[in-house]
Parts: structure tokens; C-alpha cells; sequence
């Protein structure tokens, strides 16, 4: 696994995630049809990866220190995941590789996510871990922003 | 193609064989997965991300091979989630065959959440050069 980290510019000031996945589209109803393109996939469960390809299932949650962005990616190359802080936006990417067997090449796949990162985070310290086919992202927040206790004596 | 999937992931059916199995299970969504056949085998790739292999049950029995994965992650307590994609349900997939697969050499491979399974198919099916006197 390696991991580049490319920080730019300041976070921008927002709080909160909004993936950047086919959000701007031409019609407003296009990324419905991608959402609904990719329940039926789903159903169907063929093509033995995530739909349409190239995109996966990420989550985000926080505790008091760090925010962490969980990304469904089984069976990728370890050594090919790359995640990335440019200008606020983290990055995911990924190569997926089928074997080669019986009269079929091996394939690759490549695997992108990005998501807009809503706060401050201390780029130089995220660390990644990819686990049963789950990549991990602890991004530290900085330590202003985090809640202090603060305890007074009173004489 | 003597392999296939059936339509919907059955619910968790209580079983008099495996009476474990069906309280074990809770909610399941039908995982992502490809089917290919070779000369001597059928291959089944399954996704199951967050499972591992203490998780993952796979039987075979009646012409069907079953697949169960329950997630080996849990959001500790102090997790707030912001935003999610993912599911926490475990997963299941049942696959029906025409019986013409070897049930006894199965074997089956997990590794970063993808499952690798090659179903042998059974001798009377592999192709056989016949001996013309």
C-alpha cells in the first residue's frame, strides 16, 4: 500500500462530506438513474464487483479525534491502493485484478473514489489500513478542533 | 450452464440439519458475485467485504451450494456516523445445481473479502474422449 499525500491549500471551512461522484451531471434526474442503474446491478449481482464500475460503497463516521472513511474494496491489490489529500479532497483509488484462467486474460480494473473532506484534518498524520477487503482512513482532526475539558479549581 | 443463481437470497430457512445456522443469521443482502465454468470446474467469485473467515459458513446440500458471511467489523460505541453507502447486514447467497457437481472436493479460498470458490464437476460430466475400435 502506498500512500502519497498532497497537501496544497487549506481545507476548505464547511463541515461535512458530500462525495463528488457523478453529482454534477447534465439532467437533474441523472443521478438517479446511475442510483437506480446500480440497485438493479446490485440485484442482479453479476459482474462480480461494484456498479458501474469503478466506483465502491464508502462510509464516514468520526469519534472525538479522527474522522475515518471506510471503503468496501475486496479483493484489490494491496500494494495498488493509493489514497490522497489534494486541495481538502481525499482521494481513494484501487486496482482490481482477475486472473487469467481458462480462455480469458487476466483483467484490471481501476477503482476511484473521491470525497470532499469538511474539515480541517492533519494531513500528515492519516494513516490507512485495508482489512477483509476494507480500506480504513484515520484522519486525525487537528487539535483546536476537538473537545477540550478543561477543569477548574476553585479555591 | 448447470449453475445458477436463484432468484432472491433465501431467507434464513430454518433447517432440521443445521439447526445452528438459521439463529445464527440475521438479516442478509445477496453479495455481488461471477460465475465462469471451465473443462473440469465452475468458479464462483463472491465480494464480501468486512467478512472473515471465522464468519463465513459455506454448505453444500440438495443440489445447492450456500454461502453466509456475516460482517466481522462492529462501529465501536464512540463512532458517530456521518454518511453511509454500506450496509451492516451480513450476506447471503444460495446457488442451485444440477446435481453435477462434485460436492465432495469442493474447495473454496477467502482473502481480502473475496471469496473463491471451484465446484468440481462431478466425473460423468467432464468431457471424455471415446475410444473408437
Amino acid at each position: 500500500m502506498t500512500m502519497r499525500l498532497v497537501h496544497y491549500s487549506y481545507p476548505v471551512a464547511y463541515r461535512g462530506f458530500a462525495p463528488l461522484a457523478a453529482r454534477f451531471n447534465r439532467s437533474p434526474w441523472s443521478g438517479l438513474e446511475t442510483e437506480i442503474d446500480r440497485l438493479f446491478t446490485a440485484a442482479q449481482g453479476e459482474a462480480g464487483g461494484a456498479a458501474p464500475p469503478g466506483r465502491f460503497p464508502v462510509d464516514v463516521y468520526e469519534d472525538k479525534a479522527n474522522t475515518y472513511v471506510r471503503a468496501e474494496l475486496p479483493g484489490v491489490d494491496r500494494k495498488a491502493i493509493n489514497v490522497e489529500v489534494v486541495e481538502g479532497n481525499l482521494t481513494l483509488s484501487a486496482e482490481r485484478k482477475t486472473p487469467a484462467a481458462e480462455g480469458r486474460a487476466e483483467t484490471s480494473i481501476s477503482l476511484r473514489r473521491s470525497l470532499q473532506l469538511g474539515e480541517k484534518v492533519q494531513a500528515d498524520r492519516i494513516t490507512a489500513a485495508y482489512e477483509n477487503g476494507v480500506l480504513t482512513v484515520t484522519l486525525p482532526k487537528p487539535e483546536e478542533a476537538r473537545p477540550k475539558k478543561i477543569t477548574v479549581t476553585v479555591s | 450452464m448447470s449453475l445458477s443463481a436463484s432468484p432472491m437470497p433465501s431467507s434464513p430457512l430454518p433447517s432440521p440439519d443445521a439447526p445452528g445456522h438459521a439463529a445464527a443469521t440475521g438479516p442478509a443482502i445477496k453479495p455481488a458475485f461471477a460465475l465462469s465454468e471451465s473443462a473440469d470446474a465452475f468458479h464462483v467469485e463472491v465480494a464480501l467485504p468486512g467478512v472473515n473467515k471465522d464468519g463465513l459458513e459455506l454448505l453444500a446440500e440438495n443440489g445447492k451450494i450456500r454461502i453466509i458471511g456475516r460482517r466481522a467489523w462492529r462501529k465501536p460505541a464512540d463512532w458517530t456516523s456521518l454518511y453511509r453507502e454500506t450496509s451492516d447486514d451480513g450476506f447471503e447467497l444460495v446457488l442451485t445445481h444440477d446435481r453435477h457437481v462434485d460436492t465432495g472436493r469442493i474447495t473454496a479460498e477467502l482473502r481480502d473479502g473475496l471469496l473463491r470458490v471451484a465446484l468440481p464437476k462431478a466425473e460423468e460430466l467432464k468431457p471424455r474422449k471415446i475410444k473408437i475400435d
